[in-house]
Parts: structure tokens; sequence; C-alpha cells
């Protein structure tokens, strides 16, 4: 039995060259598909090419809000990457996005904290959104420890759970509805105060990328510097290739389970603490609607590398823009994109199965 | 025993089988290559019909390949085999057993929850089935060749040595002309192993020829009538007369000389007697404080199984005690509560005046309590890691400052390690996965061994699938250990390896000591039997 166990390939944990080269491939065959798929249904295929273009990189716009989007996708990602070195599949990214940003929102509205000094107005609300990821990832870590709960599934369902709570938020008054004034009254909060909205980076809302940019690309380099350099992942490591004899060595797998959950977490909720109060300054039923899944693929798609989690999730947040631009001005359904997207990721995962089969 | 063999039986000669026959099954330059291993080279090798024939050789020396040759698992890259005078080319287990060859593999491929008859009815028929006439027909079988065997047990409710013989029975109700057996008694009790080679002659006697990988001496002396000797993937040596050639056939095997060996690798091997190797070991005085003292251990399973029964033994610093047993009779729980992997149910462990019994695996460590699991793969060692991360895997705290790894440090301490302890990789950061069994082994005693202050060493199974070399190196740390002072536990299920090294041996059966006695090899027979069950 033991043997089934270590002659098993790895491939999801390693990056070799050649992955680089195939990476590549799989996403420009895929792309070339669309393209066929594109003429296939009878659009003209250089209007769509052009509308793509154009809702990608055509405007300083559409650039930070692909860059934006992005950001989400990272950090759902790294999050994925650190929980997978324990071995653990964090497919919660929906979830911690929704509570990150339904926390976020409570604060930045009712905690009196828009007339702080020193950006602690918006500080204040981003720590309330990955203290509420950490919270919803460590739920499925008490599972796992206490009850052995598969963590694929305790994620999944708390992401159902945090998606309903959040249609509660803004469906009630009583919690972050705003005041029903008629009839007519959106089921959504208020617009966060202006001091608690995250400062832009080049102050001007026609390229509106945030601070949230920065943060990642810190977070993104500690994160990796952790995992490759210090005892804790050479620890999250050892649990995750082979708990028993991690923990006869004296590691404790609980801990581990349980601080790796929450770092995915912790990412997630901030994912959408800065999605509330960088983009969007309104909560909505549906706000990080397919975030946590597209950043749960790039942390796939990555295999292990945080810089293959950057280069992921930008390809995927400009692929959404672009698609979303399709839609509107070429009449190609933004499905189309979920295709090329979804043709991607079965390339490359083919291609790994073939790479961790060759001797 | 009660009724003669079906066929007529030929009278067995002693040494060997008719030379006139054509050979059975021929192999002619066999080679066999995984990526830049060569498992097989150029291996030839006649099996006559009607004998029983010793493959012999260390671990590693390609006896599993060849088996797995003739089972049609693996396709040979060189070389031809013939069968009954045919070109034989197997694609797959199911040729082999269409053509008459059958195999009892090392590891047991039984439904648990299913009865005997209806494990062998798996895979031999489809459609209806009349489990009754099967089931007597089973029951013909085992009684033509001396054993019993009740076809409605549950194979759960078996002992390992009563699921073998469901294997072998699997085979032989495939009246098949060859039989191969790999490495079939590791895990039998004495008697068991006497019964098994009793089978193999009367399988043998009706005309099949018998192919019987080992590396025991003792049984080839027992029961085969040629032999073929491998050692790195070659066939270096033949003997139609086994019995009188052993010292030869081992120097074949290890490449060396007999007398070269450690007397008690030698004695486990089956070389020497294992009193020559008990003499070497030197009595120790009796202790004046208890090392280890384990008081009334119990464990009960999830099930509510005792597992281990009202364990109680004290340890003197110095002492090795032995922990004899079949598999299977609480030697795994033991060693779990003893390493803190799981609580007891009941009981106390004491360290000196220091109660361990509810100290996690880290704490143990840092009490100088070092561990050599039986499961080495599963328990001992991360085969996906370097060597130089699994060999200080316990003291990690040591290489790293403000949370940051001292990789350069690790790597210098490991490669340290790595000389003393003869530890031979290609270097401290390799995979674990790229060593030998052997080496896998002395890496992981290095890192038990050397703990700061080691009071008390558990090695279970410790030995297990090493060739002779890594297992002499093996026995010298666990004695340089005691020399140091430390107590040491050793479990095994070999009684040669217990009586080579150990001061004194606990027989456990059933979870329970059934007896306690010196390890001498005049208690050998006593220890037998309490292995079986039987109280002193």
């Amino acid at each position: 039995m033991t043997d089934v166990a270590t002659h098993k390939p790895r491939s999801w944990r390693v990056m070799p060259a050649p992955s680089v080269v195939i990476s590549i491939a799989a996403v420009l065959a895929a792309g070339l598909l669309g393209v066929v798929l594109i003429f296939a249904m009878g659009v003209s295929v250089s209007d769509a090419l052009a509308a793509f273009i154009q809702g990608t990189v055509g405007t300083p716009y559409a650039i930070a809000a692909s860059i934006n989007r992005s950001i989400a996708f990272a950090l759902v990602g790294i999050g994925f990457v650190i929980a997978n070195r324990a071995n653990l599949v964090n497919v919660g990214g929906e979830g911690q996005i929704a509570v990150g940003g339904i926390a976020a929102t409570a604060v930045a509205l009712y905690g009196h904290v828009e007339g702080l000094p020193a950006g602690l107005a918006f500080l204040i609300p981003l720590l309330a959104a990955t203290v509420a990821g950490m919270l919803w990832g460590s739920i499925a870590a008490a599972l796992k420890i206490k009850a052995g709960t598969n963590e694929v599934i305790s994620t999944l369902l708390l992401s159902f759970i945090a998606v309903w709570l959040l249609y509660w938020c803004v469906q009630s008054p009583v919690l972050l509805r705003k005041p029903m004034t008629s009839s007519a009254t959106l089921p959504e909060s208020l617009e966060i105060p202006d001091a608690t909205k995250l400062p832009l980076l080049t102050g001007d809302y026609s390229f509106p990328v945030h601070i949230g940019l920065p943060a990642t690309v810190v977070i993104a380099i500690v994160a990796a510097i952790v995992l490759a350099k210090t005892v804790f992942g050479l620890r999250l490591r050892a649990v995750g290739f082979n708990p028993i004899a991690a923990s006869r060595a004296g590691i404790s797998y609980s801990r581990m389970v349980l601080l790796s959950l929450a770092a995915a977490g912790a990412l997630g909720g901030l994912a959408g603490g800065f999605m509330l109060l960088g983009e969007q300054y309104v909560l909505k039923d549906g706000f990080s609607s397919g975030y946590g899944f597209d950043g749960l693929v790039a942390g796939l798609l990555a295999r292990g590398s945080i810089v293959g989690v950057i280069a992921a999730a930008l390809l995927f947040g400009f692929l959404r823009s672009g698609g979303i631009n399709m839609e509107m001005v070429a009449a190609v359904p933004t499905a189309l994109v979920m295709v090329i997207q979804g043709l991607i990721v079965v390339t490359l995962a083919g291609a790994a199965y073939f790479i961790g089969r060759r001797p | 025993m009660l009724s003669p063999p079906p066929v007529a039986a030929r009278e067995k000669t002693g040494t060997t089988a008719e030379p006139l026959t054509e050979p059975l099954l021929a192999l002619q330059g066999v080679t066999k290559r995984f990526g830049s291993l060569v498992a097989l080279s150029d291996a030839s090798l006649d099996i006559m019909p009607g004998e029983v024939h010793c493959i012999l050789g260390e671990n590693g020396a390609g006896k599993s390949t060849l088996c797995n040759l003739i089972f049609g698992v693996h396709v040979p890259d060189q070389g031809t085999m013939r069968f009954r005078g045919e070109r034989y080319q197997p694609s797959g287990p199911s040729d082999a057993l269409a053509s008459g060859i059958a195999m009892v593999h090392q590891h047991f491929s039984l439904v648990h929850d299913m009865t005997v008859v209806d494990n062998v009815i798996l895979g031999l028929q489809r459609g209806f089935v009349n489990t009754r006439s099967w089931a007597q027909r089973l029951d013909r079988l085992a009684r033509d060749y001396g054993f019993a065997l009740d076809p409605y047990a549950k194979i759960e409710d078996l002992s390992v040595g009563e699921r073998q013989r469901v294997e072998i029975v699997k085979c032989l109700i495939r009246e098949p002309r060859l039989f191969v057996l790999d490495e079939p008694t590791a895990v039998l009790l004495p008697d068991e192993i006497a019964a098994l080679l009793a089978v193999c002659r009367r399988v043998a006697d009706n005309g099949c020829a018998v192919v019987l990988v080992t590396h025991k001496l003792a049984e080839i002396k027992k029961a085969a009538d040629r032999v073929t000797v491998l050692r790195g993937g070659q066939v270096v040596a033949r003997s139609d007369h086994p019995a009188q050639e052993i010292d030869a056939l081992v120097r074949a095997m290890i490449q060396g000389d007999v007398k070269s060996l450690d007397k008690s690798a030698a004695s486990v091997l089956g070389v020497v007697e294992a009193g020559a190797a008990a003499a070497a070991t030197t009595p120790p005085e009796s202790p004046a404080t208890e090392a280890v003292q384990i008081d009334g251990l119990t464990v009960i399973d999830s099930q509510g199984v005792t597992r281990l029964d009202n364990f109680t033994l004290s340890i003197g610093p110095g002492e090795i005690v032995g922990v004899a047993g079949v598999e299977g009779n609480g030697q795994s729980e033991l060693a779990a509560v003893l390493s803190g992997m799981t609580a007891p149910s009941r009981g106390r462990i004491f360290l000196g005046d220091i109660e361990t019994t509810q100290l996690s695996p880290k704490q143990l460590t840092a009490a100088g309590v070092g561990v050599v699991p039986e499961d080495r793969h599963a328990v001992g060692c991360i085969v996906e890691m370097s060597v130089a991360e699994n060999m200080f895997l316990n003291r990690l705290e040591d290489f790293t400052s403000q949370g940051f790894l001292r990789h350069r440090a690790l790597v210098a301490a490991a490669r340290e390690l790595m000389t003393r302890f003869d530890v031979r990789a290609a270097g401290p950061e390799v995979a674990f996965s790229a060593l030998s069994g052997g080496n896998q082994q002395k890496a992981v005693l290095a890192r038990e061994i050397t703990l700061p202050k080691l009071l008390f060493l558990l090695a279970a199974q410790p030995t297990r699938g090493l060739d002779v070399g890594a297992v002499a190196a093996v026995y010298n740390h666990i004695r340089a250990a005691c020399r140091r002072g430390a107590a040491v536990l050793l479990i095994s299920s070999e009684l040669d390896e217990l009586i080579a090294v150990a001061d004194r041996i606990v027989v456990l059966y059933r979870g329970r000591i059934m007896g306690n006695c010196a390890a001498n090899p005049s208690e050998r027979e006593r220890i037998g039997a309490m292995m079986a069950g039987q109280a002193a």
C-alpha cells in the first residue's frame, strides 16, 4: 500500500521548466479554439477580437478593471497554494470573499471608522474582512481536525452558507440593507463613506487601480518566501506529503491544518474586502460570484508556484474583462470566455498528466 | 498427512530431479531495465518439472523482477522465455494463469470480509456459482496436501499463516504446472514455515515445478532441489546440491566471506546457528534502576477489541528486550502507544521517574525517546523530501533562526551524520526516495539514535527488507546505543533476530504477554509454542 502512495506522481507540486512552455501553448491553443467557436457562431471574428482587446487593454479604465479583478484572483490563488502545500484543497474562496465583503461593509458603514486618521478608516474594514475570511477558513479546519470532515466538502458547503448569508444581509433592513424608502429600494447596502474607500494609485478615476495592487505584490513575495525558506513552509510540506510521519517527528498536524486553512481564508476575506472597498463600494447580492472559483483555478494551474498564480490571475482577469466587453459590443456570450478558460484547464491538466508520466 | 497425494508420487531422491526431462520453463538471456536501472541482466534459468527450485538473493538482487517476468507482470527487454518447449510471451498475469503458471505474492490479495471459498471462486468463475461444490473441492484439495482449511471461514478471522494457505489453495485449485512463491515465509511462524515447505514438496512430487524465492538459507537446506543465486540482477551461482554448498551460496549471494559476516546477521540468515551469535552478545549486569517502566498498558480499539492487554514490562539501562510474536498480535499497538502516536486506554509509561504516558511525539523526542517505526515509509520518513530534511525532521528547531531555515547548516549536519552512519546517497539534498531501503533505514536510525540524550530506543522490525550488510549495521548501531546506556525495546517477527540481538524476550500473543524468557537458542521451541498461543 505504501508503494502505491509513494510512486504516485506529484506533478501538481513542481513547476518544471517545460511546463512554462506547455502553459503558454495551452493558452494559445485554447484561444485559437475560441476564435474558431466565434467564427462558427457566425459573428465577425475581427469585430469580436476588437471588442475583446478594447475590453482588456483598450482604455486605461479597462486595464485597471482587469488588474483589480486579477488582484482578487491572485489572493484566492495564493491562499489555495498555501493550503495545498499541506495537501489541503480549499475550494471555499467564494464564501471567504463573501464574508470578507460583508465584514468590510458592516465595519465601513457602522463601525464609526470614517473619522479615523492615517488610513485607519479603510484599514480597519480591511482587517475585519481578513479576520472574517480567516474565521470562515478556520471553521473548515476545525471540522477537519475534530471530525475528519474532508475540507473540499466543508469549504464548498461553507461557501453556499456564506453566499446565502450575503443574500440575507442585503435583503434584511435589520442587517445591511439600506433604509427602505420605497418599494423600489434595491436590496443592497448603502454606499460606504468616502473615507473608507481604498485610495487609488493614481488618484484618478479614469485608471482606478487601488492600493490592493502593491499590497498583493507584497503578500505574494512574502508567501513565496515563507513557503520556500522558512521552517513553517518545510513543516507544511512535510504534513502535506506524509501527515503520519510528520506528526511522529513532532510536527502538529492540527496546527498546520488550522494555520494553512486560516491563511487561505484570510486571503479570500481580504480579496472580498479589496473588491468592496476598492471598486464596488456597495454590497450587493452575488458580488463575489465566480471570483472564488476563478481564483481557485488560478491556484490549481500554478501547480504550487506563486509566480504561476500571479500569471494565471492576470490572464484570467484580462480574459474576463475582455469577455464582458465582447458580449456587450459584439454579442458573443461571456460563456465563451468560460469555455476558453475551461479549455486551458483541461489542456494543462492533460499536459501535467503526461509530464508526470514521463520517467 | 492423512491421505496420499492424488497423483502417484515419485520417490524423492533427495538431490536432483530427473536430469533427462526437458525444462518446464527456460529463460534465455533475459534482461529487464527500469529506466537506467538494470533489474535483471542476461539471466538464464531452467526450471524442471517436479523440482523445488529456490531463487536466492538479497533485496534488490532481481528476484521479484524475475517472478514478475514469469508471471507476465513485466515484459522482458531482451531474451526469450520458453514454457513447455514453446515460446512463452505473456502479456499479463491472465496469460500466465492460462498457461498454467500460478503465483503467491508477498502481499496477499484477499477480500477480507468474504469467506475462503468466495475468495477462491473470485476470478475463477463467471455467472452462477455453486458454492457448495467449490467448498467440497477446496476441502479435498486441502486434505490432499495435508492441511486444514475451513472453506466458510471469513478471511478477517484467519491468521496470517491461514491466509497464506488460502492464497496457495487459490493457485493449486487451478492445477498449475509451475507454482511461484515470492518470499512466502517472511510472515510465518516456525511451525507454519515447516508446513509450507512440506506443501511445496508435495506439489513438486505431483510433477509441478515450484519456484521458491527466499533469502533464508535454512529454507534452502530443508526444501530446495536446486538453487539459483542472483546478485545485482545477474545469475552468479547455481547449485544442484544446495544442502552441501551453503557456504558457497552465501558467498555468491553477498559477495563476501561468511566469516566476515556479523554473527547476528549470519544467524538471522540461517548461515550459523543462533547460539553462536547469542554467545557474542555480552549479558548485561542486572540493572540497578529501571530506565523504562511500562505498567498495565492496554489498548482497546474503536471496535471495542482489546489489542493490547495489560502489558507490563521494565527495561534497565543498557538492556535490550525483544518482543516476539506473529505480526498482528499487538506489536503495532504497543509501538504506537510507546511512540506517542495513540493514547492507551489504560496503563502508564515511565521514563526513569517521569511519567510519559500522555506526552506527544514532540515531547517524547525531547524526553529522549527514539523511535524506529515498523513502517518506514508510512511513519519513519517522508520520501518526497530530501535526505537532510528527513534526518532532522524532529529537530528542525536546531536549524532555525527567526523562523527561517538555516539550509546550509542543515545540509552540513546531514552530511556529517551520513558519513558517521554510512548512509550512501548522492548527497544530502537528493530525495529520500532515491535511497535504497537499507540506506533509508540507516538514515532513520541515525536520526533517532543521535537524539541529544537517548534514554529509550524503540525499534520495530528495524531490519525488515534490508540486505545483510545493512542488517549488520543496524544491529551495531542498536548495540552502540545500548552500550551508551539506552534501554532498547526491539519488536521483531524474526525470532532468530531476537535471539541474536536481545538480552531477553517477551512473547506477545493476542495482545498479551504469553511468557518471558532468556534470549537463548535453547528456548527457541518454547518461544515458538508461545507465539502460537500455548502457555509456557
